[in-house]
């Protein structure tokens, strides 16, 4: 069973990769050109262009290195060239000079002529010049170079036979060298030289043609690499422009993209401006003519007014004023969110003290112990700030008066790196920890109206200011343990 | 107490005089008003024309200005008082539902003598309507009279 299930799971495979081997071979060449593309593509802009320049440069260099080098062969060949037509010139002299010394120290052995023998040395004078002339213009090739060098014992030979011949028969007299003087002392040297010059001479003037058929060879190469390594910059340079130009296009049309929304957003904040304005304009007065009417009803029908009628009327009244909070703080939330921010150094210190002075009518007949602890400057808009801490020293105060004794601490953290955090503390009713995410949005609350009043905006507004700001703002509490609020300015103000 | 010129309360919303009229009753200031109920009347009260033609010459005590009314509003009949060489020295208070700073800064860059804010609340409504009656009406010195050189 489990063998047949082996055997089973095995079989699928193996199908699939006879199936697969021959279109197999398409995907394996392709896939190293795809990567390079996904590579590119995940290249910023500048890299690419910093590729595409690359590859130009090593392009150049590539070309500029292999025209040097054809150069450089083509200049030593035409220097190997001139050295050839030398030793061609040379081999002809050295031919007609040994055949001429063959041909005088003969017409010396045979007449004995002084001027014979002097013109005989006068060539073969010429004999070291040529060795050197000879090993200089041989020196690159070393077959040539053999050849000289037989080239050069056959001279030897055929000169000390020569002048053997010539000291013989200054000794002994013509008659004994007159069979050497019919054939020459050095005739069978002469023709071996002939030979060899004859074999250099053919070998330089194939070396010769061999050379000039590689110079034209090379240069042809030359000025084809030249063409095509011009062309394939061309491409290369064509789409690194391509590419620049892509980019620039496209960032022009993001900008007036970005452009086209900021007049988008911009009008829609003037709209935004509009309905605040006449929300505050005109939500408000219905709002004072209820309490208006209400109250004026009260006094023209004081005498008769029951208590239960009298508590209505007063029920409107309150429920007019709450709805005028209400709209007074959600004006405020709104200029918060859109207001021109200023940017300046904020002493704390000074903020605090005018709030509680401000706040005075409400520290009145309240037993509160405080703790301030000495603040440092912030930067930011000073009214938004204020706005902030007059909310959480109002929350303090609310939320302690239940308290006989209420404990309020504004402090600052041991400063950090970046951010500047101030908190208030206080010994009131606290809140449940699983609320804390809620305490800061709009109209959220953790207690009931007739418990404390408010609207739920002015958590919501710290956080709104201190997020433009570019800082941050939390909770920590406990209930009927007190809570602590937290706000974390960056030490800089906020950037750009 | 005995008041020599008139209040001009320029209010376009009816419960809003009436209120507004309720409070000058109670310090007995109410006959002094003269209502209008749009900025168009208010230049027309001011130059002595149209429905004002025939009253008697002479500026008003104070202006009491809405921004929002129609026709004129309350910031153009500003800006033509205190452009007027005649009528720059009318005290004017600018009485309004907005508390948007935009308007507060321009009431006051255009002269505006006071800025005030309707409460909601209609003890407060009643007590700053009153007050401002009294002081701009009665305790408030206005400039000395130049000749209703209008028509």
């Amino acid at each position: 069973m489990e063998s047949a299930t082996n055997h089973q799971a095995q079989a699928p495979p193996l199908h699939d990769d006879v199936g697969k081997l021959p279109s197999g071979s398409t995907p394996a060449i392709t896939a190293p050109s795809q990567r390079i593309i996904r590579w590119f593509q995940t290249l910023t802009i500048e890299q690419r262009v910093l590729t595409g320049f690359s590859l130009v440069f090593v392009g150049i260099l590539i070309i500029s290195a292999i025209s040097y080098h054809n150069t450089n062969g083509l200049l030593r060949n035409s220097g190997l060239d001139g050295r050839s037509h030398a030793l061609i010139q040379l081999l002809g002299s050295i031919d007609a000079a040994m055949g001429e010394a063959e041909g005088t120290h003969r017409r010396y052995l045979v007449t004995g002529e002084q001027a014979y023998l002097e013109a005989y040395k006068r060539v073969i004078a010429q004999k070291p010049t040529f060795t050197t002339y000879l090993n200089e213009l041989t020196q690159d090739s070393p077959e040539q170079q053999r050849r000289a060098g037989e080239l050069n014992r056959l001279m030897e030979r055929q000169a000390s036979a020569e002048s053997k011949a010539i000291t013989h028969v200054q000794e002994r007299g013509i008659q004994s060298v007159r069979k050497m003087a019919l054939e020459g002392a050095g005739r069978r040297e002469l023709d071996g030289i002939h030979q060899i010059i004859s074999e250099m001479d053919v070998y330089e003037r194939q070396a010769l043609n061999r050379r000039v058929i590689e110079s034209a060879a090379s240069t042809r190469h030359t000025i084809m690499l030249l063409a095509v390594g011009a062309g394939l910059q061309l491409v290369l340079l064509a789409s690194v422009y391509y590419l620049i130009r892509h980019d620039i296009t496209e960032r022009r049309r993001v900008a007036g993209e970005l452009q086209r929304r900021g007049e988008l957003l911009e009008a829609a904040n003037k709209e935004l401006e509009a309905f605040s304005y006449s929300v505050s304009h005109d939500l408000r007065a219905p709002l004072r003519h209820i309490d208006g009417y209400a109250a004026l009803l009260r006094k023209t029908v004081d005498q008769s007014l029951n208590e239960k009628a009298a508590r209505y009327l007063q029920t409107i009244s309150d429920s007019a004023k709450q709805m005028g909070q209400l709209i007074d703080d959600l004006l405020v939330f709104s200029r918060m969110g859109r207001q021109d921010m200023l940017q300046t150094t904020v002493n704390m210190d000074q903020l605090i003290k005018s709030i509680l002075s401000d706040l005075r009518l409400d520290l009145h007949g309240r037993q509160i112990s405080w703790t301030i602890a000495s603040l440092p400057e912030v930067k930011g808009d000073p009214s938004m700030l204020r706005q902030v801490f007059m909310n959480l020293l109002t929350n303090a105060l609310k939320f302690t008066s239940t308290k006989p004794m209420a404990s309020i601490e504004i402090g600052v953290e041991p400063p950090g790196s970046d951010e500047v955090v101030v908190y208030v503390r206080d010994n009131g009713v606290g809140f449940d920890m699983q609320y804390a995410p809620k305490l800061f949005g709009v109209f959220q609350r953790l207690h009931r109206a007739d418990e404390f009043e408010g609207t739920g905006i002015g958590l919501a507004n710290v956080r709104r200011i201190v997020h433009r700001h570019g800082g941050r703002a939390w909770a920590d509490g406990m209930l009927d343990k007190g809570a602590t609020f937290y706000v974390a300015l960056p030490r800089g103000g906020i950037k750009g | 107490m005995t008041i020599a010129k008139p209040i001009v309360l320029a209010e376009d919303n009816p419960r809003d005089a009436e209120l507004a009229l309720a409070a000058m009753e109670e310090e007995h200031i109410s006959d002094k008003v003269v209502l209008c109920h749009d900025g168009a009347e208010v230049l027309d009260y001011l130059y002595c024309r149209g429905h004002f033609k025939t009253r008697l010459k002479g500026n008003p005590a104070v202006v009491f200005l809405d921004l929002k009314m129609p026709k004129v509003n309350g910031l153009e009949v500003l800006r033509t008082i205190k452009a007027d060489t005649n009528l720059r020295a009318i005290p004017v208070v600018m009485l309004t539902s907005s508390r948007e700073e935009r308007d507060l800064a321009e009431s006051y860059t255009l002269g505006a003598n006071a800025y005030v804010v309707k409460p909601v609340e209609f003890q407060q409504f009643l007590s700053a309507v009153k007050e401002l009656g009294v002081f701009w009406g009665v305790i408030n010195e206005p400039p000395p009279e130049r000749a209703c050189s209008h028509q």
